[in-house]
């Protein structure tokens, strides 16, 4: 593994799952690069913007969308999690690996639960190193 | 319309492997209907392929165009641009497209990224069904406006072979039996004499098995 490895996550969010002004309990924010998209829905997040944010040089890309049965727009979230699936799938051909995408529901103003999620994300990279194709 | 299905990553990259500069050619019609090829397609595949080939280390460029249809020349002339920016073409189109734009462009190879599968329908989000196969020789209005030569999995004509259970076919109990249906739906009608009504066995020439088939319009023909 790189000791130099700073990795760079992009975090799409529902509006209404996850608040990006939130101030997360996370120790060693410097280790790490964060991108944040707002979604009005978390359905919004197309097969194509996940594997731009590869493209773009991503080594993680993470989706927090609303707890099951709590979609404003009924459903957002279940479309977002087929969609992160099929992802999954495609950089797993690619050979990319599927884990670096991850898709998790969070209840708005959890920022306890967020910054567990983050740190999850950060281990998983830790152990899957940089984006090789970026 | 024409159902079809985008060819798994690992067939796409052998196909456009000696490729430097690709154009991912959508068809806005049929094959974005069934999320094979349109617009959003090409952006995906586009994105897939880039990170594959970085990832590999192979240099390749990647352009995307969506027209309307790739099976008529007023379409596809809108391509040639973009054609002539590139030294291969990915089309994302049924069959038909495809042979389409490579009559046009001679010089350009027009590869296939979809596996063309089936005339069909959009049953509900995401499910497409198989309802005809073009035999050329249209007999619906006898059976209720419900094809057996496509859905009977034996081509049944003159009646069920006897054989499904509560209305799914024997050959695959997730098919609902062709005859089952038309026999409701020709109830429903009031038109069940229909079934009295002898069908000869099918002449399959004027099918695929006669070799590819031609349609011509006198009338439209100058």
């Amino acid at each position: 593994m790189d000791n130099h490895f700073k990795p760079k996550i992009t975090l799409f969010h529902c509006i209404n799952a996850f608040n990006e002004g939130a101030s997360l309990p996370l120790t060693g924010a410097d280790d790490f690069e964060m991108k944040i998209v707002k979604l009005p829905c978390s359905s919004m997040v197309k097969d194509v913007f996940l594997l731009r944010a590869f493209e773009a040089g991503s080594d993680g890309v993470l989706v927090l969308v609303c707890p099951e049965g709590e979609c404003r727009y009924v459903e957002g979230n279940i479309r977002a999690k087929k969609r992160v699936e099929w992802v999954q799938n495609l950089l797993d051909e690619i050979g990319l690996n599927g884990k670096r995408l991850s898709i998790c529901n969070i209840s708005f103003g959890d920022e306890v639960a967020t910054a567990q999620i983050i740190k999850k994300t950060l281990k998983d990279l830790d152990e899957l190193g940089p984006n090789p194709a970026a | 319309m024409i159902v079809g299905e985008q060819k798994p990553i690992a067939e796409i990259k052998e196909i456009v492997a000696s490729s430097k500069r690709l154009l991912i050619l959508g068809c806005g019609t049929c094959v974005k209907t069934c999320f094979a090829g349109g617009e959003d397609e090409v952006a995906t595949l586009a994105s897939a392929l880039r990170l594959a080939f970085k990832k590999e280390g192979r240099e390749i460029e990647i352009e995307e165009f969506t027209i309307e249809r790739q099976c008529e020349d007023e379409f596809i002339q809108e391509s040639a641009p973009a054609i002539a920016r590139n030294n291969s073409v990915l089309s994302l189109a049924c069959g038909a497209g495809v042979q389409a734009v490579a009559r046009r462009f001679a010089r350009t190879p027009v590869l296939p990224g979809v596996n063309t599968t089936f005339i069909g329908v959009f049953e509900s989000q995401g499910v497409f069904t198989e309802e005809c196969t073009g035999c050329g020789d249209c007999k619906l209005a006898l059976f209720g406006s419900i094809c057996p030569v496509t859905r009977c999995a034996k081509k049944l004509l003159n009646g069920p072979c006897g054989g499904s259970q509560d209305g799914k076919c024997e050959v695959d109990p997730e098919t609902n039996c062709a005859w089952h249906l038309i026999i409701d739906r020709l109830k429903s009608l009031g038109q069940m004499d229909n079934l009295m009504t002898y069908i000869p066995p099918k002449d399959w020439r004027l099918s695929n098995s006669g070799g590819p088939r031609k349609l011509v319009r006198e009338d439209h023909i100058i």
